[in-house]
This record gives structure tokens, sequence and C-alpha cells, in this order.
């Protein structure tokens, strides 16, 4: 086990800068969560960390030791891939022994780590197939035993299950999750699916174009978005958002969209008349009916997925996400009511995107 | 009915070129059976067949076959030879290009791709001289290393475009695991790469068996020479002994079909599959 510390770590390919000076700890045991769109940096990261990058400038640490010059197999890390790269024509077996065997191991302690880390997956039955004869999921396993026999200081995972199906995604998340709460090793997950970062991690670091947008436990990223990017990628179906102008009037704060909807605010810091993004989560959006103290609406679409039902709806000129618990009795064409409770806004300057204190 | 019409055309075209292709082979084997009297006949199948051909050409009962088991043998130690030293510059190279990043892994592919707008024979003169001013004339080396320069390149080619085709993850994924760039290539690139080394291998034993030219130039020693040189003396006498000399020609035939069969199956492809995800 062991902590790790990014220090104003930057990666150039050519003259192209791909991550500019990124700096942040994880702790020891931590399972930290790589997110951010396609290109954002976080695989580039990774791979430095991994030794497979080169790094441009700034330092890597595992455990307190630089690592920047150390290769990749002395780095006591272990990686999954996210297409598994599994040496074909090894048994499963063998393909879990590998490292030991290189590490000249004794064959007796690596035929016990195999078979503990096969007992840990269930890959017992399989021992003896070749990676063609598993499936997705049994694959996606051997990978990370190849990972577990090691016993390393460090998980690397990237990606590791964009290439399964929906179903079998999920089982593999828990599964994922289990192991480390088994394990407690530190472990760095990469993901473009902020539902896996949410579900998995004990904190995130939020990725992007190359730059770290905020660092927190998945529910302080729900709960105050430092800025608009992480207000709309954490959060699914993603946070409304509509742009306006802040006004004060006799103590109150409201925001008032061009299309003249007033939207209700609490204490806000903002001065008046300062242009303002107005953000509310799809769950904070409440069907009352008639209430003075709400936005007006038009129901444009309803999706029931049973549990709770997504309301798609027209406001002023905006069209929001609602969601409302259970069943809602509303349909298509309904001119309805929205009470916002001013605590759930987010809001967020126009021309920089930051969070704006209340 | 449409699957009928479709074999049947088929058919149509690949009988004639059966007979087209096995027609020469034919005659080769109707020789070695047949007597000297009864060869020139222009029969399908002779009279007496006799397989006394064959024992003459064993046990070296004739003036051009003095040396025929020395002969043969040379031939199949450079064939082995050069099959090997090709496979073995073709996989480094292959390996250092496509896996390794080598630098001028670029240019090194270029020159091997530009070798080929000259035609061996060519070469065969300054070839001649390179190898007498090392003093090699007349060894097996000169003929061995020829072979070699000239099947190397498309070797190489060959192989740094089959191995493009390995995921690279793998090699990270080994890397991590802790292996250095040697037991990378024995332990991973070797194994996934066995089905175009062994065709690449069989590519460069067969050029080096059935060569000509360069054996006739590089080795004159009656002891040194390989057995197409030694067929080729056949037809400097007179009298040949066509007999004989398609009796030997068949024998010399039957390793090429023996390596193909050996190592047909090996030449599959979908070794690599279940590596990664495709």
């Amino acid at each position: 086990m062991a902590s790790v510390s990014f220090n104003k770590v930057e990666k150039a390919f050519g003259s192209t800068k791909v991550i500019h000076g990124l700096s942040f700890d994880i702790r020891d045991g931590e399972f930290m969560v790589l997110v951010g769109p396609s290109g954002c940096g976080k695989s580039t990261l990774l791979r430095m960390l991994a030794g497979l990058e080169e790094i441009t400038a700034g330092t890597i640490a595992i455990d307190g030791r630089t690592v920047n010059d150390v290769d990749s197999k002395d780095r006591d890390i272990a990686m999954v891939f996210q297409s598994y790269a599994l040496y074909p024509h090894m048994s499963v077996r063998d393909n879990m022994g590998f490292s030991l065997r290189l590490r000249r191991a004794d064959k007796r302690e690596i035929e016990t780590r195999v078979a503990r880390a096969a007992q840990i997956l269930n890959l017992e039955p399989y021992l003896d197939r070749y990676p063609r004869e598993l499936s997705g999921g049994q694959r996606q396993r051997v990978a990370m035993g190849r990972a577990i026999v090691r016993d390393p200081k460090v998980f690397l995972f990237d990606e590791p299950l964009s290439n399964l199906d929906a179903k079998l995604r999920v089982q593999m998340r828990s599964e994922i999750k289990a192991l480390h709460q088994r394990l407690r090793t530190t472990t760095v997950y990469v993901t473009h699916d902020q539902i896996e970062a949410m579900t998995m991690a004990d904190r995130i670091v939020v990725m992007h174009d190359g730059v770290i947008e905020q660092i927190g436990t998945p529910l302080e990223l729900y709960d105050r978005p430092e800025n608009l990017f992480v207000a709309q990628f954490i959060g699914s179906p993603a946070m409304n958002v509509v742009r306006g102008t802040l006004r004060r009037a006799n103590g109150n704060a409201h925001v008032i969209t061009p299309d003249g909807i007033r939207w209700p605010l609490g204490a806000s810091s903002a001065a008046d008349g300062q242009p303002v993004t107005y953000g509310v989560r799809p769950d904070h959006l409440e069907l009352v009916a008639g209430s003075e103290n709400g936005v007006p609406g038009e129901i444009v679409v309803v999706e029931p997925t049973g549990s709770e039902t997504e309301l798609v709806v027209k406001v002023g000129d905006a069209q929001l996400t609602a969601e409302a618990r259970g069943r809602a009795s509303v349909k298509p064409g309904d001119r309805v009511m929205f009470a916002i409770d001013p605590a759930n806004v987010h809001l967020f300057d126009q021309a920089s995107g930051a969070r704006l204190p209340s | 009915m449409k699957r009928f019409v479709t074999e049947a055309k088929l058919l149509l075209i690949g009988i004639p070129v059966a007979i087209w292709t096995l027609l020469p082979i034919y005659h080769l084997f109707l020789f070695s059976i047949s007597s000297k009297d009864e060869a020139f006949a222009g029969k399908l199948w002779p009279d007496h067949p006799t397989l006394r051909n064959f024992g003459i050409v064993f046990r070296e009962q004739h003036y051009f076959l003095n040396h025929f088991w020395r002969q043969f043998g040379n031939s199949l130690v450079i064939a082995v030879a050069v099959g090997a030293i090709t496979l073995g510059i073709a996989a480094t190279a292959a390996f250092s290009i496509s896996r390794l990043k080598a630098r001028g892994g670029r240019a090194v592919l270029n020159c091997a791709l530009f070798t080929y707008f000259i035609p061996a024979a060519f070469l065969a003169v300054p070839m001649y001289k390179a190898m007498s001013a090392y003093a090699l004339l007349n060894t097996r080396w000169a003929l061995i290393l020829a072979m070699v320069t000239i099947a190397s390149p498309y070797a190489i080619w060959v192989l740094k475009q089959a191995s493009d085709k390995l995921p690279f993850e793998l090699d990270e994924a080994a890397r991590i695991d802790g292996a250095s760039p040697l037991q990378l290539f024995r332990l991973v690139f070797l194994p996934l790469m066995a089905p175009s080394l062994v065709a690449v291998g069989t590519y460069a034993l067969l050029l080096a068996w059935n060569e000509y030219l360069y054996a006739f130039l590089l080795l004159s020693r009656d002891e040194d020479i390989t057995l197409p040189v030694a067929l080729g003396h056949f037809l400097s006498a007179d009298d040949s002994p066509w007999e004989l000399l398609m009796t030997t020609g068949l024998i010399y035939a039957l390793p090429p079909a023996a390596i193909y069969y050996a190592f047909k199956r090996y030449m599959v492809a979908g070794l690599t599959s279940g590596a990664v995800k495709s």
C-alpha cells in the first residue's frame, strides 16, 4: 500500500501540451477516480504514473519516492487495461503468474498466489483455459487477477469496463469496489463515465482539457460543484442551466432570464445586474400545484422509468429536465408550476464559470 | 442449381490449371521410372517401369552423380542456415522497428523495400567480388551470406507488417509485469509471431534451396556445389543422361513438399484471438 503524489506534472506531445501542471495527492488505500470527457488527459496521466509515458515536467512520487526515472517494472504497480491485454498464448494460470515468473519467484509460491487470486475472483474453474475460450467478463477478471497476484503498491485501471455490456458493467463495478474494500490497495481508476466515478470512488478528480476542474468526494462534487463544467459533468440527468441577470429588490434576490422568467434565489453575494448562470438539478425541480413562488412550465415529454418519472419541460425559452419520484399524473401539453428551493440553487459567474458563493 | 453452375465453372477453370501444373511433374516422374531407351518413346506410361534410376542416384553410380549425397547435404545445410539466419535477422529487426520503435526504423524499412528495385542478378558480380575480397569463395558461407542478403529485406518487411498487427497493450502489460525487452521478445513476441515466422523461415529456406545463379557463381568445386548446380552439369555432356537428371530432380523436389506439409498447420491465422477485445 502506498500514497501517490503528483507535483506540477506536465505532458507535451511535441509542441502540443496535453497536461498543464497538475498537482494532487492520493492517500494510502484510497480509491481515486480520474474522470473527464475523452481527450482530457486522464489516461495520459495514468500512463505517466504507470511509466508508459515520459513525464515532460514535474514529478510523480509513489510512497514518497520520485519515480520519474524509474522503469515501469520497478514501480511496483499493476495495471488493468481497457482491452484486457491478456497473453493469448498462455493459459489463465500462466497469464496470472507471468509477472512472478519474470521475477523468478519460487514455483510453489507462484502456485499459491495464483490460486488465492483465482479464488478471490471465482476463476478457479478456468485456470487451464486460454483467453480466447473466455467471455468478456471472465477475461476482465483474469486481467484483474494478473494485477492482484502481484500484490502491488498501486492498482491502475484504465477504463476497464468500457468493453463490457451494460449489465456486466454494473456487476463488475461492484466486484471491483468489493475487491478494493477487501484488499485496501491504493487504486487509481480512469473512466469517462461519471456514474462509474460516482459509485466507485472515495474521491474523484474531474479533469477537462488537461487541467483539474475539481477534486472531492462524489457527494461534494454533486452538492457543491466548483464550476459550471463540474456541475454539468457530474450527475445524471445533467444539471439544468439557464443564463440570466441577477436582480436585487428589497433584500430578496432572483435571477431573471431574457424571456422574463424570474428564478428564485436565496442570499447571494453577487452584485445587482451581474450576468450569471443559474443551475438546478432535475431532482430539485419540484412539481407543485399552483404555487406563487415557482416557475411556470409546459410538459413536453413524460418518460416513466418505474421508480421515478423524468419530465422534459419548457420553461420560457429553456428546455429543462425534471425528475419526479414515483409516478407523475401529468401528460404532454399540461401547464404546470415548479417550486425551486433556493438552497438547492447553484450560481455561477457567466464569464468564468466559477461558482458564486451564496 | 446456381451452386451447381458456380461449381461447374470453377471445375472448368480448375481442371485445365491442374493439368497445366501437373503435366511437367508427371513428365518428371515418368522419366524417373523409365529406362534410358524408353524415356523418349513418348508413352503415357512406360512398358517396363523401373526404380533402377533411383538406385543409381542413391548409390552415386554415375559420373555426374559422384558427389550426390555430398551435394544434397550442401543444399540442405545451406538452405537451413539461410532460413535460420534470415529468421533471426528479420525477427529481431521487426521487433525493434515495430515494437521498440527504434530510431531510424522507418529508414531501414524503406531501404529494405528499395533493394527490390535492383534485380538479384545485377548484384551477382558485385557479390562475387565481395565474397572474393573476404576469401569466402567456394565456401558454404559465401552462398549462405548471399542468400541471407537477398531474403532478409522481404522477410523484415513481412514480419514488420505482421508484428504491427499484434496489440500494443500486450507489450505494455508485459513491461508492467516486469519483462525486459529481451524477455518481451522471447516470451511474448516470438510465440505470437509463430505463424509468420514459420512462413518467412520457409520462404527463405526454399529460396536458398532453389537458388541456381548464385550457387553457380560462388561455388565451383564439385564437392562444394549444391544440387541445382550439379543438375546443370548434366547438360554439359553431348549425351545427357536425362532419366537420371529427372530422377535427381524429382528427389530434389521432395524436401520442399515435405516442409510444406509439415509446417502447413502452423501457418494458420487466429493464434492471437482472445488477447484483446477487438
